[in-house]
């Protein structure tokens, strides 16, 4: 491989390390967040994005609960994506990429895109359902509002994936043909 | 697998060594070890033919089929 390559691999490591690290301390926020908003409402407005669900949580419990479970599913499965990205770039050798471990781990990249953005899709029309019956539910748009780009994404990945598998099993047979 | 592949048995008749089967057929000893283990998941016409032409026998000497079931 060029120098040139391998020096863009690396840089591309490094920019997943931080996005990694980025939505850890995310994901890592909202959970706090959600404690808080539980046992200690009040504290809220101190805290990471300042999101304040208080007037849902005495409204109707239910839809807090999903909401929340939505937004913290959203940033654990994209914290996770990147630890499996960071994983595959680790341990991938670029000499010899056409195995087993890289298959299987681009096939979870593409399952873990495909579930961020089927979740993103469901959490965006249920906190649209929820403004019909008047919760204020503008500021969490930014959690579900690239959910189409997710399972655009995850869809070619899939696509990309399968192909790589069947790759990786030809080769197979051809090291196994005498 | 149903293919059994009985190179050992024809080596082993022949009393020749896996050694010098790779030098005389020009296979490489991890290729010619895949082949004897059963490992092989498919055979070369040319390979065959070499491997036959050393031995001095016919393919289904050295390949056989069984029911697995």
């Amino acid at each position: 491989m060029s120098n040139r390559n391998n020096f863009v691999f690396k840089g591309l490591l490094i920019v997943a390390w931080v996005i990694f690290v980025g939505l850890c301390i995310e994901a890592g926020g909202l959970i706090v967040n959600f404690i808080f908003s539980l046992f200690k409402p009040e504290f809220v407005q101190n805290l990471y994005q300042k999101i304040d669900l208080t007037e849902m949580y005495k409204d109707n419990k239910w839809a807090f609960f999903g909401i929340y479970s939505f937004i913290l599913s959203i940033s654990i499965l994209k914290a996770f994506l990147f630890y499996i990205v960071i994983r595959l770039m680790h341990k991938m050798d670029l000499t010899k990429p056409f195995n087993t471990f890289v298959s299987n781990h681009i096939l979870q990249i593409s399952y873990y895109t495909l579930s961020i953005g089927l979740f993103s899709f469901f959490a965006r029309k249920v906190a649209k359902n929820l403004m019909h019956h008047g919760f204020v539910t503008d500021s969490l748009n930014q959690f579900w509002v690239d959910s189409q780009a997710f399972i655009l994404m995850g869809a070619v990945i899939y696509i990309i994936a399968t192909i790589f598998k069947k790759g990786v099993d030809i080769q197979n047979e051809n090291d196994l043909t005498v | 697998m149903a293919i059994i592949v009985n190179l050992d048995v024809m080596m082993a008749k022949r009393k020749m060594s896996l050694n010098e089967l790779s030098e005389k057929v020009g296979l490489t000893l991890s290729n010619l070890s895949i082949l004897k283990t059963g490992k092989a998941k498919a055979i070369r016409f040319s390979t065959l033919e070499s491997i036959c032409d050393v031995l001095n026998c016919q393919p289904g000497d050295i390949l056989e089929y069984t029911n697995d079931e």
